[in-house]
Formats: C-alpha cells, sequence, structure tokens
C-alpha cells in the first residue's frame, strides 16, 4: 500500500465516521450573525413587553419570537439542521419532527385538562 | 492559528505499517465512541441527543407546573383566599407587596427585567463562544480552543451569579420556597436550570484540564461538540424559561 493509498484510506475512513461532517457546520461568520440576530430578537421581545400591551397583542409575538430563537440554536448551534441533512434516509427526519410535534401536543393537552380542571 | 500538531496528521507511512496505522486510527476512533450508526451520526451524538431528550421532559414538566402553579396560585390571590395570603405573610411577604398582588393579579413588579435580559443576553453569549470553541479544536487551533472554552465557563458563572443575586432580592421581598405555591415552582424550575448551567461548568472546566493536558486534540474534537450540545440545550430552556416566566404576565 503506497503513501497515496494510505492517505486515500484515512480520507475513506474519515468519510465514512463523519470526519467531514464538520464542513458542512456554518463558518465563524455565520455563527457570529447568527448570535447578531438572537440577541437583536432578545432586544425585540423585551421592547415588546415594555409596550404595555396585554392578551394575544402581547403574547404571540413574544412566542413567535421565542420559537424562532429556539430554532436558530438548535438548528445552527446544535448543528440539528446540518444533521439532520446527513442522515440516511428521511424517515428519521420525519420521526424526530413527529417525536417534537408529539410531545408539544401531549404537553398541551394536558395543561389544558388542568387548566379546566381549576 | 495552530501551536500543536495534529496527531492525525504525521508523517506517512508506507506498506503493511500503512494499513496498521489506519488501523490503529480506527481503534483509536473508537476509544472516543467516535463509531457512527448506521443513521451516520456517531453513537455518542445519538446518545447525547437521547439524553438531552429525556431531559426535555424534565424542563417541560417543570414548565407546565410552573404555568399551572402560578395560574392557581394568581387566581386564589385574587379571591382573597386567606390560607393562600397567610401562607405569604408567613413566609415574611410584606403587606403592601401582598395587597399588590390582589391589586394587579400580576406577580410581574417582582422582576427585574433589565438585569434578567442582561443574564439572557450572557447565557446566547455563551452559546456563540461555545460553538467558536468546538470549531478552534476541530480546526486544530488548540490555544484558541482554550480561550473560548474558557470564555464560556466565564460566562456561565457570570450568569448564575446574576441567579443567585435574583434569588437572594425575590427573598428579601419575601419570596420563599415554601411560602406561597408560585415561590415553590419558580424556585424549582429556575433552580434546575441553574443546576444545569453549573453542570455544564464543570464540564467546561473539565475540557480545559484535558486541554492544557494536551489531551483534547483535534480527533477528540467531537467531546467538545457533545459538551456544546449540552450548553446549547441549558441556553435553549433559558430562552423559554425567559419569555414563559419573565416577559409574559
Amino acid at each position: 500500500m503506497s503513501d497515496t493509498t494510505m492517505s486515500e484510506a484515512a480520507k475513506s475512513h474519515a468519510a465514512d465516521h463523519g470526519h467531514d461532517d464538520h464542513d458542512h457546520h456554518p463558518t465563524e461568520r455565520q455563527y457570529w450573525m447568527i448570535f447578531v440576530i438572537l440577541a437583536v430578537l432578545t432586544a425585540v421581545e423585551v421592547a415588546w413587553s415594555y409596550l404595555g400591551l396585554s392578551g394575544p397583542a402581547l403574547v404571540l409575538p413574544l412566542l413567535a419570537m421565542m420559537v424562532v430563537k429556539f430554532f436558530l440554536v438548535a438548528g445552527a448551534f446544535m448543528h440539528l439542521y446540518f444533521d439532520l441533512k446527513i442522515l440516511n434516509g428521511r424517515l428519521f427526519t420525519w420521526a424526530f419532527a413527529g417525536a417534537i410535534v408529539l410531545a408539544m401536543a401531549v404537553y398541551a393537552i394536558v395543561l389544558a385538562a388542568f387548566e379546566f380542571q381549576i | 492559528m495552530t501551536d500543536l500538531a495534529d496527531p492525525g496528521q504525521q508523517a506517512p507511512v508506507a506498506g503493511a505499517d500503512a494499513a496498521a496505522t489506519a488501523n490503529a486510527e480506527m481503534d483509536d476512533h473508537g476509544d472516543h465512541g467516535g463509531h457512527h450508526s448506521s443513521l451516520g451520526l456517531s453513537n455518542m451524538k445519538l446518545a447525547m441527543w437521547l439524553f438531552l431528550g429525556s431531559e426535555c421532559l424534565l424542563f417541560g414538566a417543570l414548565i407546565s407546573t410552573y404555568l399551572l402553579s402560578t395560574a392557581r396560585f394568581i387566581a386564589e390571590v385574587v379571591a382573597e383566599n386567606p390560607v393562600v395570603l397567610n401562607g405569604l405573610r408567613a413566609g415574611g411577604m410584606p403587606e403592601e407587596l401582598i395587597q399588590e398582588f390582589i391589586h394587579e393579579a400580576s406577580v410581574e413588579p417582582m422582576w427585574d427585567i433589565p438585569f434578567t435580559s442582561a443574564s439572557s443576553f450572557i447565557l446566547l453569549m455563551s452559546s456563540l463562544t461555545m460553538v467558536l470553541a468546538h470549531k478552534a479544536v476541530s480546526e486544530g487551533d488548540y490555544r484558541n480552543s482554550r480561550v473560548w472554552i474558557a470564555a464560556t465557563a466565564l460566562l456561565g458563572s457570570v450568569f448564575i451569579a446574576g441567579q443567585v443575586y435574583e434569588f437572594t432580592a425575590f427573598y428579601r421581598e419575601g419570596l420563599t420556597y415554601d411560602g406561597s405555591l408560585f415561590g415553590t415552582a419558580f424556585f424549582t424550575l429556575t433552580g434546575f436550570h441553574g443546576v444545569h448551567v453549573t453542570g455544564g461548568i464543570i464540564m467546561l472546566m473539565s475540557l480545559l484540564v484535558l486541554s492544557f493536558r494536551g489531551k483534547l486534540r483535534q480527533d477528540r474534537a467531537e467531546t467538545v461538540e457533545l459538551v456544546g450540545l449540552y450548553w446549547h440545550f441549558v441556553d435553549i430552556v433559558w430562552v423559554l424559561i425567559f419569555t414563559i416566566v419573565y416577559l409574559i404576565p
């Protein structure tokens, strides 16, 4: 086995084992951009809470911004967006998304059940 | 900037030695649990995601309990339930604050939103330094990786210091753990989160020690990524707590 062959074998092993996963991750500049977006969203959230609004006008935008922040951190910082792309097949991705929706639905139903009991 | 050689880029060897080296690389890879599952991700990463899934259930339950307890607490305060009000008085809450609770039907006046916003910003920034630490290790930039890991631990410590200050201020205002249903739910939720942040700081300090001993090389970048997954999860939980507990009355 030549030097070249060894190098290619190592590269092949690395590719098989996902060493090049990091190539799909965001760049440093993109990480900073995501952080700026998160910081701005947090500032907007705080400012919105000081507007003196009440009811859905207050709660819905705050929840929407919270969800955006949630998915930005999970998708970019936790590499979930990139890891889901390299998972074999779509079944796992759908199962993952389905589990999140199911879990949130269960919590919503439980909360609603207790709320009505009160 | 690389101040240490990457062990994965040592001088090439020929023939049978090459195969042996490749096998050794695989064995070494296996030592740190980097073998990948049939799903395309490493077993360690999938295990961490499973762990974080269980953590979702824990914090989901705590947040649900908080919401239910707060709703019940406010309803009883508004109804001027004597048992609840006496509980608040026994906890040392001043009468004017209790009357403010009844009047406002809200616990919002107790929050120091600017202070908590600063804490949230600090925790968000620690997520940025965490991903930069992982990126630096995976690129073999060990000196900068130590800087980013230390910065993440420092920012986490500042967040915890802020939480201790906040808890102390609430305690002095009469909000105690056992004084009311609301106090119990609030301190349990935010306290559990604080314990998780503290656990993350310990993990980061361990990474720093490993790095200074030269054991946190490029081929172990996944270890940093796993700690990062945990750290970002803790950050995400705070994103939820900050909006649900502090911003939505």
